[in-house]
């Protein structure tokens, strides 16, 4: 039976409540009450499907669920797997759903997206429905309608979509869809996609086989990670995050998902993060590396150098998921937005911007991936040649830094990097060809940052690093000092900007601001800053504060969603989830934090 | 048919051809690189990929060349402008055709299906391999019609 469905009646649900649905190539977001309210096609980056999000209802939405309102009791990833199980209790019943995407197409006839999802009832049976709007684009535009083979198909010209289900269902695009789920008797839809090929239809029944095959592969993926991890649960959660949001065909990992969720609900920081940032990409190498997973830290590297060859040896800021230049930021006009967080924004400004940080985090990458024994091409140590050379000739502008302010500034963070960069290339040109005259150079310029850092970049009062040149104010960003060697990780200096940035900027808990408030030529505020805690808790360990790591660790688990994800940031009065989520960067720091915490000698100095 | 020719002018029409291509990868104009999509057939590593790959390269222009040769020897006429022509049709084929084909049979190249085992990692063309920058098309046809303008300059019609 169908009728219409009320679509302004679904309230936005809280970022923290949406679990990722993912194949590596594409990701959807799924609201507890068992809507996808965010699906690009036919890649992260692509155009909305399902927009809901931050498009409003007019922006489509697939929700399969109770028909009543029913209360979720259970909602888990299936151990180490992509896929989703959410239950709900209604009457005397339970309704479970099942879902996920089919990452392993290849090498078979599937379509490159194939969205399973499969209700079972228990106990006694449930009604549910489903409600299917699917719409491509800032337009919203609806599609054309067939119904070939048993599948609904839905048609914008190169883009098609086919929606098949086992029983066969009566399924309109734009109506509620009323069906009765018995207990032993599974419901089963599939959604397949197609992008300037033929649609390829998928039997409900094979699609579950798929989804099972692909569990399977996920379990093995996770069972290779090193077993020795702290709190590995987590972490593999974390790993399996990132893996979702890498981008199989060029091994490019997204930086989120999503773009525009808001980072101040209500404000304009709604940026567009369905891109990738080299540095990203630089911290899961390491994190790869760390948990045993080298194939995905060499992914990661040859996409960083392959992506970047045409502005070498120029590092940009971001990158398309090929490697091309990032579109312009524009607005999405009639977007509403999340919780009315507008604009709405597609591309992103800060592709054009000078970060020299970027520069340190990727040829750290190439050393972490060096000293784990694994061969640097000479065509990498080319490339890390010229990103040098670039830091060693460009150190003493000012920047946009790591935080992508629009107005450039002599950030230390950024001159701490590029001493990083320096440092790692010399390291690795005792084992790599280079000439003298070049090594001159870069040891030169390397004396020259730590030099300058040390006296315009540190506040010998407060006893601890700075933001910038001039200014008292702090950096989170500055909590990567203990990884450097720039002072030995027992200095004062050392200890006294963790502590610093520890007690002011602290959020409260265990949250940190990235810099303090408000400061960064934006209107409004902003939430803590989910990896610079992470970073506080690398910091610790490292410096040998292993029991506050330890904790801190910890409390910062219970912050995680339901589901084991991060956002970006999150509001330290309600501890909601902010930004665009989940976010890889997040999710990198935490591994690399737990890594920290498992390399760290137990029996350092204790804190008090 | 011009034998000798071919056997000599293939080879410098390929070379033509492939300085052109390295030309435009250091001005930053596109990432296309046939000898070490090529060459990464054989080898993982792409320094030596890219030994392999020109030899492989050179190889497949020869067999082009041959084609070049066999349309100068039917059409009896053997100018720079039919070379360019032919150069033309060459990079069409090459771009709408062979590249886009190429994940299908290239052991280290991605396609737009990969997934979680994936283990390649060089990156697939695309349609027009825009892929490997937005001026590849253009770059592609630039060199393509060098080489054949170098054929059709150097090569006879019988």
């Amino acid at each position: 039976m169908t009728g219409g469905f009320d679509r302004a009646s679904r309230r936005p649900a809280p970022i923290s409540e949406y679990g990722l649905l993912g194949d590596t190539r594409t990701a959807a977001l799924v609201a507890g009450d068992g809507g996808i309210d965010w699906l690009c096609v036919p890649r992260f980056d692509g155009e909305p499907l399902f927009g809901r999000l931050v498009g409003g209802p007019e922006a489509g939405t697939f929700r399969v669920g109770p028909a009543r309102p029913g209360t979720v009791v259970d909602r888990r990833y299936r151990q180490h797997t992509a896929t989703l199980e959410t239950t709900w209790a209604v009457g005397g019943g339970r309704l479970t759903l099942t879902e996920g995407m089919v990452a392993e197409v290849s090498g078979r006839l599937l379509p490159t997206t194939l969205l399973v999802r499969r209700l079972s009832a228990e106990h006694a049976a449930v009604e549910a429905v489903v409600e299917f709007d699917p719409r491509l684009g800032a337009l919203h535009r609806r599609p054309r309608i067939h119904h070939r083979r048993q599948a609904l198909v839905c048609a914008w010209g190169s883009v098609a979509i086919s929606l098949a289900s086992a029983p066969e269902l009566a399924i309109e695009t734009g109506r509620s869809t009323s069906i009765t789920v018995r207990p032993g008797s599974p419901i089963t839809l599939v959604l397949a996609f197609a992008h300037r090929e033929p649609l390829i239809h998928v039997d409900p029944a094979a699609a579950w086989d798929l989804l099972v095959e692909d569990e399977n592969r996920w379990r093995d993926w996770s069972t290779e990670i090193d077993e020795s991890l702290p709190f590995r649960e987590a972490v593999v959660r974390s790993l399996l995050t990132m893996r979702l949001l890498t981008y199989s065909p060029s091994q490019a990992p997204v930086a989120a998902p999503t773009t525009s969720l808001p980072e101040d609900p209500g404000g304009i920081r709604n940026w567009d993060y369905r891109y990738v940032w080299p540095r990203d990409a630089s911290i899961g190498v390491s994190a790869f590396l760390g948990v045993g997973k080298a194939r995905e830290a060499h992914g990661f590297l040859a996409w960083l150098l392959h992506a970047s060859r045409l502005q070498r040896p120029r590092l940009p800021a971001l990158l398309t998921l090929h490697g091309r230049n990032v579109p312009a930021e524009r607005d999405l006009p009639g977007w509403p937005g999340y919780l009315a967080s507008v604009p709405v924004r597609i591309g992103n400004g800060a592709a054009g911007q000078h970060q020299l940080d970027g520069y340190g985090w990727v040829v750290d990458a190439a050393w972490a991936f060096a000293q784990a024994g694994q061969r640097l091409y000479s065509e990498t140590w080319r490339a890390v040649r010229g990103f040098a050379d670039v830091v060693a000739g460009r150190w003493q502008e000012p920047d946009a830094g790591i935080w992508e302010v629009r107005e450039p500034t002599q950030h230390v963070h950024s001159k701490l990097m590029g001493w990083l960069a320096l440092d790692r290339a010399l390291r690795i040109a005792d084992t790599h060809p280079l000439p003298d005259r070049q090594r001159r150079r870069w040891q030169e310029a390397r004396d020259a940052i730590a030099a300058e850092v040390r006296t315009r970049g540190f506040d010998p009062e407060a006893g601890c690093y700075v933001r910038g040149y001039g200014t008292q104010d702090l950096d989170a960003a500055l909590l990567v000092l203990p990884l450097l060697d720039l002072d030995d990780i027992e200095s004062p200096r050392v200890r006294g900007t963790i502590d610093a940035v520890r007690d002011r900027l602290s959020a409260g808990g265990p949250l940190l601001y990235r810099y303090p408030p408000g400061r960064d030529g934006f209107p409004g505020g902003e939430g803590a800053f989910l990896p610079c805690s992470f970073w506080l808790v690398q910091a610790l360990a490292r410096t040998g504060r292993h029991r506050e790591a330890v904790e801190l660790f910890q409390t910062l688990l219970d912050h995680a969603s339901p589901l084991g994800l991060y956002a970006e940031e999150m509001d330290p009065a309600t501890g909601a989830h902010l930004g665009n989520y989940p976010q890889t960067l997040t999710h990198a720091a935490l591994v690399q934090a737990a890594l920290a915490i498992r390399d760290a000698p137990t029996s350092g100095p204790v804190s008090a | 048919m011009d034998w000798a020719g071919w056997g000599l002018f293939g080879l410098v029409a390929t070379a033509a051809l492939t300085a052109a291509l390295i030309t435009a990868q250091l001005a930053g104009l596109t990432r296309l690189d046939f000898p070490l999509v090529l060459g990464t057939l054989v080898t993982e590593d792409p320094d030596r990929a890219r030994i392999v790959g020109f030899v492989i390269h050179l190889c497949a222009g020869q067999g082009f060349a041959l084609g070049y040769a066999a349309t100068f020897a039917v059409l009896h006429r053997a100018t720079w402008w039919i070379g360019a022509l032919l150069g033309l049709l060459h990079v069409g084929i090459a771009l709408t055709v062979l590249l886009p084909l190429l994940p299908g049979v290239h052991p280290r190249m991605a396609s737009q299906r990969a997934g979680l085992t994936s283990t390649a990692v060089l990156e697939p063309p695309g349609l027009f391999a825009v892929n490997y920058g937005v001026q590849t098309p253009a770059v592609a046809v630039v060199v393509h019609v060098i080489y054949g303008i170098v054929l059709g300059l150097l090569l006879r019609a019988d």
